[in-house]
């Protein structure tokens, strides 16, 4: 600060908050807080989106004092490796903190958004109470809650634009959650109910959106029958997004006509998905829109390469595509040929247990996407094989890349032809793939591939390693490079304590890090708690055996290991199976 | 054949494969291992021993073995990484078909339905309708009201089906005739 000259009073606040509404970032607005005290008060005072990308990094009450005016928030709670059961049930992120929180400071909160966190029904009921002017309700891969909840924020908020509920438990245990949106209501823009386990009253759902001019966003859930899409079309043809319900009927020439022209009927459908159960007799009846369809969603779908072949083909203007691995290599290179506007790709897996009946869908369907579709740039991609040519290909054609998710199924798999690790591959993929921001490993891979990552991949945020690497080495080498890493997993890895120690301080740059059946010590995780007070050292171990964690000698191994930088200190609410190392 | 030794984990992959830099790496084989490594005493041994060592490959597959051994089974947690969600979502969308197969009298060649499509008695009876050839009697088409559906029941008994709610009698799985 230049001493003694507050140029910060050059303009008046309002002057400054005007050109920081321009910054669109946090980041940005993080760094032009720090410039000097005056921009610190007036940025605070002005900020009215907040991203907190872990529950317990901040307390809720700090957050909301100092950002009072905020008006939407987005915020985030168990760790990535929750979604594959690798983190204890009970292990935390329970959302009543914040709610509670912002409930007192942010009276006018209008948008709520939360991933992977425990949300009650008491927190659903508080929300619906306590916001006057809520419109947005985003909850995804969230449990807790019962349609119970649902009833008390269809029942109270007025103005509610958006209840979109993507893959959450929720308990069923209110029918009629859904007649409790008043009569009166009518704000309605996005309503995606697919995770959804019960009933829906359909002629209930049919009056809701009849009532709603707005609504862009329909996704139902499994139980709403084909028949009854019909009249749920008929009622919002100006709908952009659409999940169907149950896809499957016996073939009855009338109800395949109906759907026919209900579906042409929706002249705006960009994107589609939902498709249960679908067979190749209802399919014909969304041809009249694939032209104009942006995002298409068959991953739920056990249709065949085939019916999805003639699918697709009529979609030239996809940019995003998720679909089965029926769709075998076959498929994807008339997906290559057919979609030239395509960004995004994920092939999921249709059978990831067993290998009940060989699916032709390696190397080649990568390939012949990677080279036909010149504006893709994240892929999540389950298969059997994998050859380092086949990646270096795809690294070839796809500089671009932003997101590259590869999944070889059976673990410590190599090049199938040379029977090589499987490190030359990826390596290709990061020394080409300058702004790569995520990256998920799979295969036979040594330290090598590390060295090449730690080396250049200088964008990448979140790195996913399971069952890779020959020693401490390979961790070393992500740890010492990798400059703007935030979220780092590891499972079955045999990376130990001293990359760990050695790289302590860039644990603080990085939002998280996550090491599961590893080769980690509690002594050395009890020298990392001592040595970095802004982190948080959670050990986790669920096989109570023997003594107390607190009691356990320094080389007694860890399960599974979470360390999160933190400005909050120890959380309080730790299960059981949580020690938190100080 | 080719005979070959080597040193390795009992339940490992017979022939070890070199790493990088030259050390031994026996790469598991789930499909033949398991059965021998649970009837194996000695294995618990080897996984005591390996922990006491520094062998980092040694170690990786100790944990696999002890992945093995505790579960019992060979599927390890939470691999491959497909959401808990979407797994649940495949079982009950995958379409579970309830098949029967209906021949007609006088028609040869049979056909099958799928009762799941189906929520009443009227709805198969529309689509019975609809896959056999009406008969024609006098010169008339006659309609469907004239056929009569029955099915073989456990007893080996051919009954008149409509008699039982429609809900239960979904749960047999049994060949109809149209007469």
């Amino acid at each position: 600060m230049v001493g003694g000259f507050r140029w910060a009073a050059m303009f008046p606040d309002e002057v400054w908050e005007h050109v920081f509404s321009f910054l669109p970032a946090d980041a940005d607005r993080n760094a032009a807080a720090l410039v000097c005290r005056a921009w610190y008060r007036i940025e605070r005072r002005s900020r009215w989106r907040v991203f907190v990308g872990n529950c317990y990094a901040v307390e809720p009450a700090a957050a909301v004092r100092r950002f009072p005016e905020v008006r939407a928030a987005a915020i985030k709670g168990k760790p990535h490796f929750a979604d594959f059961n690798l983190v204890p049930s009970d292990w935390g992120g329970g959302a009543e903190a914040w709610v509670e929180a912002m409930a007192e400071g942010w009276p006018h909160l209008e948008e709520l958004r939360l991933k992977r966190m425990v949300v009650s029904d008491d927190c659903l009921e508080l929300i619906a109470r306590c916001f006057k002017n809520f419109k947005v309700l985003s909850l995804v891969s969230c449990e807790g809650f019962s349609t119970a909840g649902l009833a008390a924020i269809a029942a109270n908020c007025r103005n509610l634009r958006e209840l979109d509920l993507h893959e959450n438990e929720v308990e069923d245990n209110c029918l009629h959650w859904m007649s409790h949106f008043p009569e009166s209501f009518a704000s309605l823009v996005t309503l995606n109910i697919a995770c959804l386990e019960g009933e829906v009253n359909v002629s209930v759902l049919e009056r809701l959106i009849g009532r709603c001019p707005n609504l862009k966003t329909l996704r139902l859930n499994h139980s709403v029958p084909l028949e009854r899409l019909v009249g749920l079309l008929h009622r919002v043809p100006q709908l952009v997004d659409l999940g169907t319900g149950k896809f499957a009927a016996q073939h009855h020439p009338e109800l395949f006509s109906k759907l026919e022209s209900a579906i042409a009927g929706c002249k705006n459908l960009k994107s589609l998905s939902g498709f249960w159960e679908a067979g190749p007799t209802y399919l014909p009846a969304i041809y009249s829109v694939c032209e104009g369809l942006t995002s298409l969603n068959l991953s739920y779908a056990t249709l065949q390469g085939p019916e999805l072949i003639k699918l697709i083909s009529r979609c030239k203007n996809l940019q995003r595509l998720w679909v089965m691995d029926l769709i075998e290599d076959d498929g994807l290179i008339a997906v290559a040929a057919s979609c030239k506007l395509l960004q995004e790709l994920r092939v999921f897996p249709s059978d990831p247990y067993g290998a009940a009946q060989p699916i032709s869908l390696t190397e080649h369907g990568l390939v012949a996407i990677s080279a036909g579709c010149p504006m893709l740039h994240s892929v999540l991609y389950f298969c059997r094989q994998m050859t380092n040519a086949a990646l270096l290909t795809v690294a070839k054609n796809c500089p671009n890349f932003t997101c590259f998710r590869l999944c070889i199924m059976e673990p410590h798999t190599p090049d199938y032809i040379t029977r090589q690790p499987l490190d030359a591959g990826f390596s290709a993929i990061v020394e080409s793939c300058k702004h790569l921001r995520r990256l998920s490993l799979s295969g036979l891979l040594t330290d090598l591939v590390f060295k090449s990552i730690g080396a250049s991949a200088n964008c990448l945020e979140m790195l996913s390693v399971a069952f890779a690497g020959d020693g401490d080495a390979g961790l070393h080498y992500i740890l010492s490079g990798c400059k703007n890493l935030r979220k780092l997993e590891i499972r079955d890895c045999p990376f130990g304590d001293k990359p760990l120690l050695d790289n302590a301080a860039k644990l603080e740059t990085m939002r998280s890090l996550w090491m599961s059946s590893c080769s980690v010590t509690l002594g050395a995780c009890r020298q990392l708690a001592r040595k970095m007070p802004l982190l948080n050292v959670e050990v986790i171990n669920e096989r109570k055996r023997g003594l107390p964690l607190e009691l356990q000698p320094d080389n007694c191994p860890v399960e599974k290991l979470y360390i999160y930088r933190t400005v909050a200190g120890p959380r309080s609410d730790t299960p059981s199976c949580v020690w938190i190392l100080r | 054949m080719e005979l070959e030794l080597g040193l390795a984990l009992p339940g490992s992959d017979r022939t070890p494969e070199l790493g990088v830099h030259g050390e031994k790496r026996a790469s598991l084989c789930r499909k033949r291992g398991v059965d021998e490594m649970l009837a194996k005493a000695t294995l618990p041994l080897f996984i005591q021993k390996d922990n006491d060592e520094d062998g980092d490959d040694d170690s990786r597959q100790s944990k696999h073995l002890q992945e093995l051994n505790f579960s019992g089974s060979r599927v390890l947690v939470g691999w491959p990484p497909v959401k808990m969600w979407r797994r649940k979502s495949d079982d009950c969308g995958r379409r579970r078909a309830n098949c029967v197969k209906v021949n007609m009298e006088g028609v040869a060649i049979g056909r099958k339905v799928d009762l799941c499509l189906h929520d009443s008695y009227q709805a198969l009876f529309l689509t019975l309708g609809q896959m056999f050839p009406k008969k024609q009697h006098d010169g008339e088409e006659s309609d469907a009201a004239y056929y009569k559906v029955t099915y073989e029941d456990e007893d080996g008994d051919w009954m008149l089906v409509g008699d039982v709610p429609w809900e239960l009698s979904v749960l047999k799985h049994q060949h109809k005739k149209a007469k």
